[in-house]
């Protein structure tokens, strides 16, 4: 054991360690029904090591504490709920597989979990079919992202300054950005959803976009 | 492609909807002009952000047992072999990270208590001390799939690599790896076989060799 191991880690904070649904029932696994409570203070990036391990208890750990985060990306961006679990399993076998990638100075586990949830769940859209999305689902999904801090609370303060971003957004631009950003539509596709010429689907999102940054770059100036 | 064009096209590459063609053309531009990099860089926490709005919702019941079973970390009876799992990660090269990064404001969790403290099962957690101070704790799970996980601040220290070792009953250490601090801060975790009857501590050491801070962990 004279060998320095190689691990991954950087300047990274102990955060996100949130039991999103503390009072859910755990599921039954034997001898593993505390360790909701054990693993409960551990640091996300510690349980993303141990899972690599293979240790049936931190995977446990791991997925009770991400998957209505995993899920829910999932279920946002298909609308289908039998897909939005596929994915979602998906989601986690590919950072058990690819543990070792995570680089905290890009952004937090959850996040990086985020990502990949969103990237499988637009390939998915993609491989099933082209589908403009329903303006009532649009609605109620924009809805949602800018409901008030009163109504849900957000991860972190990024969220919350992203959120007050886009709700000060024109609806037109909101729903564009949207549209290209969420359920990962195309310009054209954006353009035939809203009837609208491509350049002005284009223009909805770009503008849409940098609004956003400036007010990002705004607060953070703060 | 040159930056004016790149500048138009820079959302739409940013949130991952450039069409294939465009695309390429935007990514090699991209490589040889750092200014439009940065541009696109910014724009593209734009679609992070966004990502972090999606609201939660609860997998259906079942959910997961069967992820758990999927990685092939379902519980068994008996001693499993040592089968550590990180040549797979070697080929990934394309992880599902969209382009440019999906950097997202991280959350700092309320300072743990300073008291170490033995969990359930192999767990263990320790204050990192320095001092008479804690500047950060470690954690290590047992077994022949174990891991040692520390996270550390040291407001002040700026130098680096610092060194993981775990001290045995007898006074021996081992190192286990080593890690940056950045302004002071820094984190490492890695698979590692650790025995909790003869771990009885952890030192992190400089690059000179000092000793920064040190952790008891509790006997049983």
């Amino acid at each position: 054991m004279g060998r320095e191991r190689i691990g991954w880690g950087d300047h990274c904070v102990a955060g996100n360690c949130c039991q999103r649904n503390p009072f859910r029932a755990p599921e039954r696994i034997p001898g593993m029904w505390r360790m909701g409570l054990s693993f409960g203070r551990v640091p996300d990036e510690a349980l993303l090591t141990g899972l690599t391990t293979g240790d049936p208890e931190l995977a446990v750990a791991f997925v009770r504490r991400f998957q209505s985060t995993v899920h829910g990306v999932a279920l946002a961006v298909l609308g289908d709920a039998q897909l939005a679990e596929d994915v979602a399993q998906q989601t986690f076998e590919r950072a058990w597989r690819h543990a070792q990638m995570f680089d905290s100075r890009r952004g937090s586990v959850r996040a990086w979990l985020t990502t990949i949830a969103h990237n499988l769940a637009i390939d998915a859209v993609r491989a099933r079919r082209a589908r403009p999305v329903a303006p009532e689902d649009l609605d109620a999904l924009l809805g949602s992202m800018t409901e008030t801090p009163e109504r849900r609370a957000l991860a972190d303060d990024n969220a919350e300054r992203v959120r007050r971003a886009v709700a000060e957004l024109p609806r037109e631009q909101a729903r564009a950005l949207v549209m290209a950003g969420i359920y990962g539509m195309t310009a054209w596709e954006v353009a035939e959803a809203e009837h609208i010429p491509l350049g002005t689907a284009k223009t909805r999102i770009r503008t849409g976009t940098r609004k956003v940054r400036a007010l990002l770059e705004t607060e953070e100036r703060r | 492609m040159e930056c004016e064009r790149l500048r138009e096209q820079g959302a739409e590459l940013a949130l991952g909807i450039l069409p294939a063609r465009e695309r390429a053309e935007a990514v090699a531009h991209l490589d040889r002009c750092p200014d439009c990099r940065e541009h696109v860089e910014r724009l593209t926490a734009v679609g992070d952000g966004l990502l972090a709005l999606l609201p939660d919702a609860e997998p259906p019941v079942g959910f997961e047992s069967r992820v758990v079973r999927a990685l092939g970390a379902a519980p068994a009876a008996k001693p499993r072999r040592h089968r550590l799992r990180l040549a797979a990660a070697a080929v990934a090269a394309t992880v599902a990270c969209g382009f440019g990064g999906w950097a997202v404001g991280t959350v700092v969790e309320g300072a743990p208590s300073s008291v170490s403290r033995r969990t359930d099962g192999d767990l263990r957690e320790a204050a990192l001390v320095s001092g008479g101070h804690e500047v950060g704790r470690i954690f290590t799970h047992g077994g022949d799939r174990g891991w040692v996980y520390m996270s550390v601040e040291l407001p002040g220290t700026d130098r680096g690599p610092v060194r993981c070792l775990l001290v045995h009953a007898d006074g021996s250490t081992v190192p286990m790896g080593s890690f940056p601090l950045k302004d002071g801060y820094g984190y490492w975790g890695a698979p590692a076989p650790v025995d909790p009857t003869t771990v009885t501590g952890a030192r992190l050491v400089g690059p000179d060799g000092s000793v920064l801070a040190t952790a008891r962990f509790p006997t049983s």
